[in-house]
């Protein structure tokens, strides 16, 4: 019988090694949302990381608990994984944005023209940093709008890869709601440095 | 009891008992992200209730812990909402959404309670309630407008907990001095808000609130008057601690 020091799991009866579990069908995910979340008013949204949902909102909720709670946090964006266009990888150093294909400059729309759309662009700055939101620009289309980032952010170094979004694909947190982020103070219970255990070590191993 | 007393019992065993329920989904979500959701909103109730029993501490009464692991069924104010067993998601779902959504209504009125150290409570709880209340709403407006298999569910389990639901406003004797000396709104006037408040989420799906009036609401648990679960939970919530009361943690 498996033994455990949670009195609840010893009372289940289970055996000591669980059986193999059945095989699962295929796809049974839920498609996947990257979260963008704001450390401090009126600061840049870095990325944070994915969570699964079935639609924006759940993700939204998702993201909270996931990355919210460790850490301050003032708002938070999401965005289906597959909206976000992603650029080639660049070196360290460099900008992606010098490998840029040139588009032909009638599919460059004027900045005035009917039909434009806001994307946001991130940019990561070096491989295993979070990619970070650098601005808007209005543009017809994805490829379009790299080409506006790169006359809008591409005097930046280094830029090692860049995430375009259309800014109407993103569910953002709402600025009535700022409350909701300032969860309540001195919860280092949560975190495992306030496990404080070695005092209790160094007793437990004299009086042994 | 003192006025205070009184609805301060009410506010902290309340959250602690469906801190501690909600806590049982803890590793049984019905998916990973959803699991932690809940687990940390359980987690969010245990230090309410912390805060509400560190309140009566200060004026007099027992340690939070001795208050919390120490008491049987009948000492506690708890309404029965709180401890029925955590049973299917529908179930904690709908209590989730009728619980929380009366819980953020009354933080809202006692941040401007006239007894201070609670409306300074109240004023930094209410903001983790008001994720707590978008949380259950997400679920209410997807499971309530998704296949027919989960409107029926939703609709049963709306049905069934609306009567314990109504039990959140059971009154106590010191109710007309808990609203003439402006510790809270009262028990009525938070039902009527309450009452707004679901309706309005309902409304956005295929989910029929029935008439409130046609119900009988559960009472009891406000004068210590429990279901055959509390017990069972709270001998298992202090199971460890009852090991060494003394014991330094």
């Amino acid at each position: 019988m498996l033994f455990s020091f949670d009195p609840r799991i010893s009372r289940l009866e289970l055996p000591e090694s669980a059986p193999a579990p059945p095989d699962k069908a295929a796809l049974d995910q839920f498609p996947t949302y990257e979260v963008f979340h704001q450390r401090k008013e009126n600061s840049a949204y870095v990325y944070v990381g994915p969570v699964h949902a079935p639609e924006a909102d759940v993700a939204f909720l998702f993201g909270k608990e996931q990355f919210s709670r460790r850490f301050p946090c003032t708002g938070m964006w999401v965005v289906p994984t597959e909206a976000i266009r992603v650029t080639e990888y660049g070196d360290d150093l460099q900008s992606v944005y010098d490998r840029l294909p040139l588009l032909p400059a009638d599919t460059l729309a004027a900045p005035d023209a009917a039909g434009l759309e806001a994307y946001d662009i991130f940019h990561l700055k070096k491989r295993g940093k979070a990619h970070t939101h650098v601005g808007q620009v209005q543009a017809a289309s994805p490829e379009t709008a790299l080409q506006a980032a790169k006359a809008a952010f591409g005097d930046q170094r280094p830029v090692v890869n860049v995430w375009v979004i259309r800014s109407a694909d993103l569910l953002r947190s709402d600025e009535d709601d700022r409350d909701m982020w300032t969860t309540t103070p001195d919860k280092k219970y949560r975190e495992a440095i306030a496990y404080k255990v070695q005092d209790r070590i160094d007793r437990f191993k004299q009086e042994g | 009891m003192d006025p205070t007393l009184d609805l301060l019992y009410r506010l902290a065993d309340d959250q602690l008992i469906l801190g501690h329920r909600n806590s049982e989904w803890n590793g049984l979500g019905p998916i990973l992200e959803e699991d932690i959701a809940f687990s940390s909103m359980a987690q969010d109730k245990l230090g309410h209730s912390l805060q509400l029993y560190t309140l009566l501490h200060e004026l007099g009464e027992a340690e939070p812990d001795t208050v919390a692991f120490t008491r049987n069924a009948p000492q506690f104010h708890c309404c029965q909402l709180t401890e029925l067993p955590i049973g299917e998601y529908d179930f904690s779902l709908i209590r989730h959404f009728l619980f929380d959504h009366a819980e953020l209504l009354r933080f809202e009125a006692l941040a401007d309670s006239s007894y201070e150290p609670l409306a300074l409570v109240a004023r930094k709880i209410k903001g983790e309630l008001k994720y707590h209340v978008l949380h259950a709403n997400t679920w209410v407006k997807r499971l309530g407008t998704a296949t027919e298999e989960a409107i029926t569910r939703m609709q049963a389990a709306l049905e069934f907990t609306l009567p314990y639901a109504l039990g959140i406003f059971e009154t106590t004797a010191a109710e007309p001095e808990i609203i003439s000396s402006g510790l809270f709104i009262g028990e009525e006037e938070l039902q009527r808000r309450w009452e707004e408040s679901i309706a309005k989420v309902l409304a956005q799906t295929a989910l029929t609130l029935p008439d409130l009036r046609l119900l009988t609401p559960v009472t009891g648990g406000r004068h210590g008057q429990h279901t055959e679960h509390l017990q069972p939970l709270l001998d298992e919530m202090a199971e460890v601690f009852r090991l060494d009361p003394t014991a330094d943690w």
